[in-house]
């Protein structure tokens, strides 16, 4: 069993090393726009998997996802100019690491759908209230950007993005991960057991915000000029939910394959059929939480089943609540 | 204090439209379950279909009321019948259907807002409904909010008694205490869940007519109504009828003296005390 | 459980390998025809979302009737190909999304190379593409956003040009008609946005200098419902002109509360929103002698008459008009193409500096650019009012279609 179970991960950990190293050389072996594309995708698969760290094991629907990301945009439009990129990045995460803390902290004894709606709402208050210090205070709205040519931001999302891929497989192996699965089956027997469900909650929402702080921050480069009403868009709450529930919060590729699919979806649709792409995109989200409520990974798991007939495939069901 | 007994009056007949917005979203979350956040683009459409019917037939807008709801009740049966039904009972968990439906109600937020710009467009479109001030002494009231705020309550106070008097209703109720125990004493759950989300959108439909007298209409309006419902429905409580109706007025006079202090931060206060109220007592004003 | 791994993972890498290749291989084949058939426009613009409101009612209808007859005509002459080139437009939607918008323009100037490109809705998105276009040395004419804030561009960025009139060139004309019909004293409502902020802050000052007292002014927020607290302040102050300088929403909130309340002051001025032919479909008897920025009419000069009847043939007889922008964003693509047959290429260097030095013979008369923007003298007009269902030119003196009629006549409150 040992030995299988190593070979599985080799093999996982070759494809994913290959698959990096595709991603490495992109931006030497193909067209400029290419590089954005893929910027623009894994920056949605930065954010869901962000999503997916919290949100996936523990059941509570966070839809701040926009006010995190907001925040590093901020941080990198007020610090652009006078740190370095790397440190300027650094900033925007333990921005919103800072943020999710406070979020984090008031909304301990919020569940379910009132978690969902508390931090929905928390990226309106943000960005109203940003909006009127910017005219009444500041005179004047909005910022320009620094900034950073496409492919750095393109190496920089792709660090992000593989530092979330090993974060999110160590957690899940370490004590906090366990403690994370127990608050999602059901937090009361979670702290019956001893788990201290304040602090694994507060830290791991944080933590989940820091990599999505980052992500805005450096994505902000590419924006040349912000202010509050493009920072803070509700749509960058929801598009992470929805990819994530798309490919299915089973294992640690549904968020990923989820955000590659939709996001490229979504890039098709508004190239090829601009007046239509609200309309299929809703059709194809009432559809995939109607007969994929597993996701993407869940369905192949079903055919797995059927064809391959495995036996681990019962342990991966959907773990939201 | 005339101006400050203005002000109180102003958030009251704000209030009546505030009222009428959340009362359906109550009834879908309360007793449905459904976190509807397509609930504002049932509005927009009872709204549209309102100033169509207004401007080309040239109906008045009371008489919308009647022409409009059903149309409404008949979309909300269909969405619950074909959609969430399906997908309750392929969810696995009560609190999992919560979130995929909230999920599938912004799918369905997509697809209705984009049939509305097939259908009427983008453009901003209106109408102007009974234009006036009546006054009280020295107190103003603006005539169409204040039919909007007497209509707003009417309809309340009906669907009240619907909610209290009728077998149905009685049904519906006990359904959303509990909907085991109903269902052992023979009421036919899905029905009245069924029944419940349609009459919700019945409730968006009327709420869709009735803001149309008062602000001018474009397809991407939804959102703002629906985030307005659920401040007013975490305010009051969940599935309560005076409840809604309390929040809402609430929220129209409190918004109205921010306003009057500081305009610019209206809706921050909005949220503001929406998230306080959230973590002070979740259970709304009127909650159980 | 190798398998299962397999299985799952050559599926991630077969997609990615599968996009890689899409990315790469869609030009490939068509880049060997070195002969020209068409002029590729290039549109990254909102379809969907809040923004996409303007593509219908401000610069969309212009340029979708301007393609058309290009076409009609057999298209734009270019010397260095010796022939018409027709035009096609390239479109995408940029979803009101700010990312979206910049990965949409680089795609259509690196990867399908489009020619030429249309401006994106707002002056924020402007802001970003003024940018974008000028690192590339593509020509970027600006259309819906106009604003003080966008000066700096229009002067460093040699390829950025900006149509759409704003506070700078629209204030002076306004306060000189107030004061010389006497107004005493007036009251701004401004929307709290950068727009809102720059026409505050343009008037303020002109208004005082012309000894007009400002009575107040007051800041709204976007999506204000109730303003009831501050019309009613205007009316107590006896504020002899109303200036409302924000957004439609927000303009027609004000409107109805004025309407409501019978606040009649001798002027009420609304920002965009007024100047639309819708303004006049929703408060019919009640949009007599209300002022908006604007202003261009069927009455402005023949050419302009003739656009307005071709522009309202093309929507098919609807009257969807803006009276404020749709002269000028018409006469920016004249400049263009004329630009364009001038300079015998599609050269955008060439171009640019014909842009930038030459005048152009367009709807709204002689048209050219200073330091990137369009100097006063060329606009039809600065404030529109409307007088019998006409949304006349008032001011300045010069382009003045009619008189303005000040006092402004009560409200109709009670027709219905």
């Amino acid at each position: 069993m040992k030995l299988k179970t190593d070979a599985k991960n080799v093999s996982y950990l070759v494809i994913i090393i290959l698959i990096l190293a595709f991603l490495v050389a992109v931006p030497f072996i193909s067209k400029p726009y290419t590089v954005i594309l893929l910027k623009n995708i894994l920056m949605f698969v930065a954010l869901t998997l962000s999503w997916a760290l919290f949100s996936g094991p523990t059941g509570y629907i966070s839809l701040a996802t926009a006010a995190f990301y907001g925040a590093g945009i901020y941080t990198a439009a007020y610090l652009g100019d006078v740190l370095p990129l790397p440190v300027m990045v650094l900033c925007g995460g333990v921005a919103s690491f800072l943020l999710a803390l406070i979020i984090g902290a008031i909304t301990l004894r919020l569940r379910g759908i009132y978690f969902a709606i508390f931090t929905l709402s928390s990226v309106e208050l943000i960005k109203h209230v940003l909006h009127w210090i910017e005219i009444t205070v500041l005179g004047k709205r909005g910022r320009p950007v620094v900034k950073v040519s496409d492919s750095t931001v393109f190496y920089v999302i792709l660090i992000i993005v593989v530092l979330l891929l090993v974060t999110t497989y160590f957690l899940k192996r370490s004590r906090y991960g366990m403690a994370m699965s127990s608050i999602g089956s059901c937090e009361e027997a979670a702290a019956h057991i001893g788990v201290n469900v304040v602090r694994v909650k507060v830290f791991t929402f944080a933590l989940s915000s820091f990599f999505i702080g980052l992500t805005g921050a450096i994505m902000a480069t590419g924006l040349i000029y912000i202010d509050s009403q493009i920072a803070f868009d509700l749509n960058y709450s929801f598009f992470p939910t929805l990819m994530a529930t798309f490919g299915g919060l089973g294992n640690i590729f549904g968020p990923v394959i989820g955000a590659v699919l939709f996001s490229y979806l979504r890039e098709i649709l508004i190239t090829k059929f601009p007046y239509v792409y609200m309309l299929i995109f809703g059709l194809v989200m009432i559809l995939t939480i109607l007969y994929l409520p597993n996701g993407i990974i869940g369905l192949a798991q079903t055919i797995k089943v059927k064809f391959l007939g495995g036996k681990d495939a019962t342990a991966t069901g959907r773990k939201v609540n | 204090m005339i101006s400050f007994i203005n002000i109180f009056v102003n958030g009251l007949l704000l209030g009546g439209i505030y009222a009428i917005t959340a009362v359906g979203l109550s009834m879908q979350y309360g007793v449905a379950r459904i976190l509807n956040i397509a609930h504002g683009e049932f509005i927009m459409v009872g709204a549209f279909l309102t100033w169509m019917l207004h401007t080309s037939l040239g109906i008045n807008p009371l008489f919308c009321l009647a022409l409009v709801g059903p149309i409404l009740f008949l979309l909300g049966y269909l969405v619950r019948h074909y959609l969430f039904k399906t997908l309750r009972e392929r969810t696995p968990s009560p609190a999992a259907f919560e979130g995929n439906s909230m999920l599938m109600a912004f799918g369905l937020l997509f697809v209705i807002q984009s049939l509305a710009i097939f259908i009427w467009g983008k453009s901003i479109v209106g109408y102007s409904f009974m234009p006036y001030s009546v006054y009280l002494g020295e107190i103003r009231f603006a005539a169409n909010r204040l039919v909007i705020m007497v209509a707003a309550v009417a309809i309340c106070f009906l669907f009240y008694l619907f909610l209290t008097r009728t077998r149905t209703g009685k049904a519906i109720r006990a359904a959303s205490q509990d909907s085991d125990a109903a269902a052992l004493m023979g009421v036919d759950i899905n029905r009245m869940l069924t029944l419940c989300f349609a009459l919700g959108a019945l409730m968006a439909g009327f709420a869709g007519v009735l803001v149309s007298m008062d602000v001018k209409l474009n397809a991407t309006m939804g959102m703002e109504y629906t985030i307005i419902a659920i401040i007013v429905i975490v305010l009051g409580g969940l599935g309560s009828i005076p409840g809604s109706l309390v929040g809402g007025f609430l929220l129209g006079i409190f918004g109205s003296i921010v306003s009057g202090i500081e305009p610019g931060l209206t809706l921050a206060a909005y949220y503001l005390l929406f998230m306080v109220l959230l973590l002070v007592k979740p259970s709304g004003i009127f909650g159980r | 459980m190798t398998k299962k791994a397999f299985l799952l993972l050559t599926l991630i890498l077969c997609l990615s390998v599968a996009l890689i290749v899409a990315g790469c291989a869609e030009k490939d084949g068509e880049e060997v025809v070195e002969e020209k058939e068409e002029i590729v426009i290039g549109a990254a613009r909102s379809y969907t979302g809040p923004l996409a409101i303007q593509d219908v009612s401000c610069f969309g209808p212009v340029y979708r009737m301007w393609i058309d007859e290009v076409n009609e005509r057999g298209g734009i002459y270019v010397e260095e190909y010796g022939k018409r080139l027709p035009v096609r437009l390239l479109k995408y939607d940029d979803t009101s999304d700010m990312n979206t918008m910049t990965n949409l323009l680089k795609k259509l100037i690196v990867e399908d190379e489009v020619d030429f490109l249309l401006a994106p809705i707002s002056t924020a998105f402007l802001k970003a593409a003024a940018q974008i276009c000028n690192e590339h040395n593509f020509l970027l004419i600006g259309a819906e956003g106009g604003a003080k804030e966008l000066e700096p561009l229009m002067a460093e960025m040699p390829y950025f040009f900006s149509l759409l009139n704003y506070a700078t060139q629209q204030a002076g004309p306004l306060v000189d008609m107030l004061a010389e019909h006497n107004i005493e004293s007036a009251a701004i409502i401004y929307i709290e946005d950068q727009h809102g902020l720059e026409y505050k802050n343009d008037l303020v000052p002109l208004l005082e200098d012309a000894g007009i007292e400002v009575v107040f002014d007051k800041a709204i927020p976007m999506g204000v419902k109730d303003v009831s607290s501050i019309i009613e302040e205007a009316k107590s102050k006896n504020a002899k002109a109303l200036l409302c300088c924000a957004y439609p929403d927000e303009n027609f909130a004000v409107m109805d509360e004025c309407i409501a309340s019978d606040y009649n002051p001798d002027v009420i001025l609304f920002g965009p929103g007024a100047c639309f032919e819708v303004f006049y479909q929703i408060y019919g008897e009640n949009s007599e002698g209300v002022m908006g920025w604007g202003a261009w009419n069927e009455k402005s000069s023949d050419k302009l008459k003739d656009l307005a009847e071709r522009l309202i043939a093309h929507q098919g007889g609807e009257r969807n008009m803006d009276w404020w922008g749709m002269a000028i964003y018409y006469a920016g693509l004249e400049a263009l193409e004329q630009a364009i047959e001038k300079a015998g290429t599609l050269d955008h260097e060439k171009i640019k500096d014909i842009l930038a030095t030459e005048k152009f013979d367009t709807v709204v008369g002689e048209l050219w650019f200073e330091n990137g923007g369009v100097p006063a003298e060329c606009y039809p007009g600065q404030v529109g009012q409307w007088q019998n269902g006409i949304f006349e030119v008032v001011a300045p003196n010069d382009k003045a279609t009619n008189d303005p009629l000040i006092p402004k006549p009560k409200w109709q409150a009670k027709s219905e």
